[in-house]
């Protein structure tokens, strides 16, 4: 039985190099700019760094992935085009894409590049997945963060194309590549820009003791004094619904499916995927080397080892999430 | 006025909320017997629980409609992850006698080379998509509320070349997200599976406020939807001239006849834009908004933009 | 960044104490650091001195991490305050064309300000902690234009900084003073550790004022140096 591919994010190449370092077997990474899904300020890579971020990974025998998941805008089909047609230049092991178009141009351009679809694709379902692979050759799907682990089992069951499911980080509660939550309060979306609750529309203002996070004109939480503290992503704010004020859509907390190993075994899952491309270097080599360990621990048929990562979570609070049907 | 080919045709989304049966069917009924619109979609696309409450009246609904002359479609669901889910996408494309509406990628390949339309949940944002569902027997694509008005106009243009039709919503609350979770359970306490459901108290979705007592969202089961209410009236002129012909309006429980004259009127250059839109916010409760077409913050309304 | 490995009774130290106590060392000499450059200037001639010395530092930094310092001067302009909040100043950070380092008031007007203990700002420059682990625990308070800091924490966790590499890197006297004042300041706060935690209390307020005096000539050895 193969062991589970390990997928790490990096933001930048010193995030790559602590992943790859940490016992990533593939990193996934985004150009400095909208063509992908973590199209932060100061992060994410030039042509350049991808270059030498490739080296830095082929000479220890780990794989790059490039994430160009966002939409391409209409009537500027081009950043989209270059992005893809540049990581197959450069070499990258696979792109991960979702835009319908973008893989057409991929699969028509590039027929000997590995195409993964997003998890901005959202495909949930074995007949979607199937119509990737067959349009496109599309080799591996991210699922979204839609399915319990019995669903997983089944579309696995049913479907030839690889899956790669999350297992730590943070967690959308909504499906992804769906939402224009973030677009309705800043007019920025993950879809066109890149970005979900941008920090340009972040504001933190005190207010007697208490911490209020705001997202253009809107309060997204409020935290009383000492209390732990989360980015205002607007699915993650506290809203009141139905006369009772709390985290209406989702807790501040991070996913961890370390525990659910064995079943996403069972459930034919080939790859595990670490969300966070904009967080440090010291999360990365954290939760990485944790993840390492415990697949290791896991392949080897040892007690895996359940490493202490809370201070690395929002919230400082870790969830299955959508794996058990009770976060339903 | 410019012109466009064909006359703008009037489209009725699917209800989305979770209605009692009588009052969808007579809905439906005044729908078909009083309201100008071209073509209806009907179907329960928000959460397969709901669907057996109004398999029924949709089957009535249908026979009214068609005997009234209107165009009917029915709706794939929005998310299809569960066995049920599924099993309910594929007999409704299995079966359909009438046009698919696909909103999942799994129901789109199950259309494959059967005349279909594409709905607003399949992410269309560029001329390439669209090419390509195009070439896989689309006749009518709905565009994502948070297009701006750039995208819009480029998709027209690209539509008319590849010979399918540009929808635009340009009422209604706006479909914002779609989620595994019910949130309207949650709000209640509840699970999903033993939901009680409670939607069905809020026949325009849930109220969600911010801490500060600020209007924001609208919890629908499964789904989130803008507060306020897309309301392109002022912008129906410019959406023309580029070359959209197809306007959709989303069912609330308001006066739907109103709402739509109010849009025929203008359409048909009897009546001004800004004129409707007060008129259509005296039949809200909330406020409307076209930010998202004016490539801003969704929520908010720009005025004197409109040309 | 390996320093040798303090002692202060004669046994050396597993690596995690030793790097624990480089980092209190470290912050402790940006606090005096800072105290020092805070004296200087209360004149002109010092405020030349303290650009003169920051703008080396600044020098010595890019040319270490010219790709963060290129992506520093490509931002738009703006000011940016860090806020050491148990140092007796703070620094400002200017972004853009004109990228520098001055120090200020704690409480002068920045597009944005992070303000936290010197010990964790050092840690955060340097990459060691998380940004967001930070703030979620509340250590880290974030005021002002959250895009420019969350840019500058991106751009820095790009590079493997070590602050006190590129000051010893420096021309100049603080350069030549900085490895010998590191290796004095470990020893003398290491024995300090010690006996503090032999003493009763009253002895030991005592003893705060002793230390504040040695920090004071181990300041005045590395401005007069």
């Amino acid at each position: 039985m193969d062991s589970f591919e390990l997928i790490c994010p990096a933001g930048n190449p010193a995030a790559l190099r602590a992943a790859v370092d940490s016992g990533a077997d593939a990193v996934y990474l985004g150009f400095r700019d909208a063509t992908n899904a973590r199209n932060f300020p100061g992060l994410n890579f030039s042509r350049d760094d991808l270059a030498a971020g490739l080296a830095y990974a082929h000479a220890r025998k780990v794989e790059v992935y490039v994430a160009i998941n966002t939409y391409p805008q209409a009537g500027n089909p081009e950043p989209w085009r270059r992005a893809v047609d540049d990581a197959a230049r450069l070499g990258a092991d696979a792109v991960i894409l979702a835009d319908l178009g973008l893989l057409d141009h991929a699969a028509r351009h590039h027929p000997e590049l590995r195409l993964h679809l997003s998890v901005q694709a959202s495909a949930a379902n074995a007949e979607a997945i199937r119509l990737y692979r067959d349009a496109f050759g599309v080799r591996r799907v991210v699922l979204p963060r839609v399915l319990t682990v019995p669903e997983i089992a089944r579309l696995n069951a049913e479907t030839d194309v690889e899956t790669e499911v999350f297992v730590f980080g943070g967690l959308c509660p909504m499906a992804e590549g769906r939402c224009s939550l973030s677009s309705y309060a800043t007019g920025l979306s993950p879809n066109k820009q890149g970005v979900c609750s941008p920090a340009s529309h972040v504001r933190y203002e005190p207010r007697d003791g208490a911490l209020a996070s705001r997202l253009g004109d809107f309060t997204i939480n409020l935290f009383a004094e000492g209390e732990p503290a989360g980015y205002p992503t607007l699915c993650k704010g506290r809203f009141v619904a139905g006369g009772g004020a709390g985290y209406l859509f989702e807790e501040p907390t991070s996913l961890n499916a370390m525990e659910l190993l064995p079943d996403l075994k069972k459930a034919g899952v080939r790859a595990l995927k670490i969300e966070g491309r904009q967080r440090s270097k010291a999360y990365i080599a954290a939760v990485v080397g944790a993840y390492r360990a415990a697949l290791d621990a896991f392949a080897a048929g040892r007690p895996v080892p359940r490493p202490d990562l809370d201070a690395m979570v929002e919230g400082g609070a870790q969830t299955t999430g959508a794996y058990t049907r009770a976060w339903r | 006025m410019t012109s466009p080919a064909a006359s703008p045709h009037l489209t009725l989304g699917p209800v989305l909320f979770n209605w009692p049966a009588e009052r969808w069917r007579d809905f439906y009924a005044r729908i078909a017997d009083e309201a100008a619109v071209d073509t209806v979609i009907l179907g329960e696309i928000v959460c397969f629980k709901r669907a057996p409450f109004i398999a029924d009246a949709l089957e009535e609904s249908v026979a009214r409609l068609l005997a009234a002359g209107k165009e009917v479609w029915l709706a794939s669901p929005i998310l299809v992850g569960g066995d049920r889910e599924r099993a309910a996408m594929r007999d409704l494309v299995a079966d359909a006698p009438l046009t698919v509406e696909a909103n999942d990628m799994g129901a789109l390949a199950l259309l494959d080379g059967r005349r279909h339309a594409v709905g607003p949940f399949i992410n269309l944002y560029n001329e390439a998509t669209l090419a390509w569902l195009a070439g896989r027997g689309a006749v009518s694509v709905s565009l994502p509320a948070e297009l701006p008005a750039a995208s819009v106009a480029a998709l027209a243009g690209a539509g008319r070349e590849l010979g399918v039709e540009v929808e635009v919503q340009v009422f209604g609350r706006a479909p914002l997200a779609i989620s595994a979770r019910c949130y309207h359970a949650r709000a209640h306490g509840l699970h999903k599976d033993g939901c009680q459901f409670v939607c069905g108290n809020d026949s325009n979705g849930l109220a969600v406020e911010t801490l500060d007592g600020q209007s924001f969202l609208t919890v629908n089961g499964t789904q989130t939807l803008s507060h306020g209410y897309l309301c392109l009236t002022a912008e129906l002129e410019r959406l023309a001239a580029m070359g959209v012909g197809r306007f959709r309006l989303s069912p609330h429980d308001t006066d739907m006849v109103r709402v739509i004259d109010a849009f025929r009127g203008v359409l048909d250059g009897q009546r001004d834009g800004a004129d409707a839109a007060a008129e259509i916010r005296a039949l809200v409760d909330a406020p409307v908004a076209n930010g998202f077409f004016h490539d801003t913050v969704g929520a908010s309304y720009v005025t004197g933009a409109a040309v | 960044m390996n320093d040798p490995t303090f002692t202060t009774d004669g046994r050396s130290m597993d690596g995690q104490v030793a790097e624990d106590r480089l980092r209190r060392i470290e912050a402790g000499m940006t606090r005096l650091g800072l105290g020092l450059a805070h004296r200087l200037g209360g004149n002109r001639l010092g405020r030349e001195a303290e650009g003169v010395l920051f703008d080396r530092l600044m020098r010595s930094l890019a040319e270490r991490h010219p790709r963060a310092f290129a992506a520093l001067a490509e931002l738009p302009e703006a000011r940016l305050l860090i806020d050491p909040q148990d140092a007796p100043a703070a620094l400002m950070l200017r972004v853009g064309p004109s990228l520098s380092l001055r120090l200020c008031e704690r409480n002068e007007p920045a597009e944005a300000a992070v303000r936290s203990p010197c010990a964790r700002l050092l840690d955060l420059f340097e990459g060691r902690i998380d940004g967001d682990a930070l703030f979620f625990r509340r250590e880290l308070v974030i005021e002002g234009d959250t895009a420019l800091i969350l840019a500058l924490r991106n751009t820095l966790d790009g590079e493997e900084i070590d602050l006190f590499a590129a000051a010893a890197g420096m021309a100049g006297p603080l350069g030549r003073a900085l490895p010998p004042a590191r290796r004095a300041a470990g020893r003398l706060l290491g024995l300090m550790d010690g006996v503090h935690r032999a003493l009763p209390e009253p002895l030991e307020r005592g003893l705060a004022a002793l230390e504040r005096r040695l920090s004071g000539r181990l300041s005045g050895r590395l401005g007069g140096a």
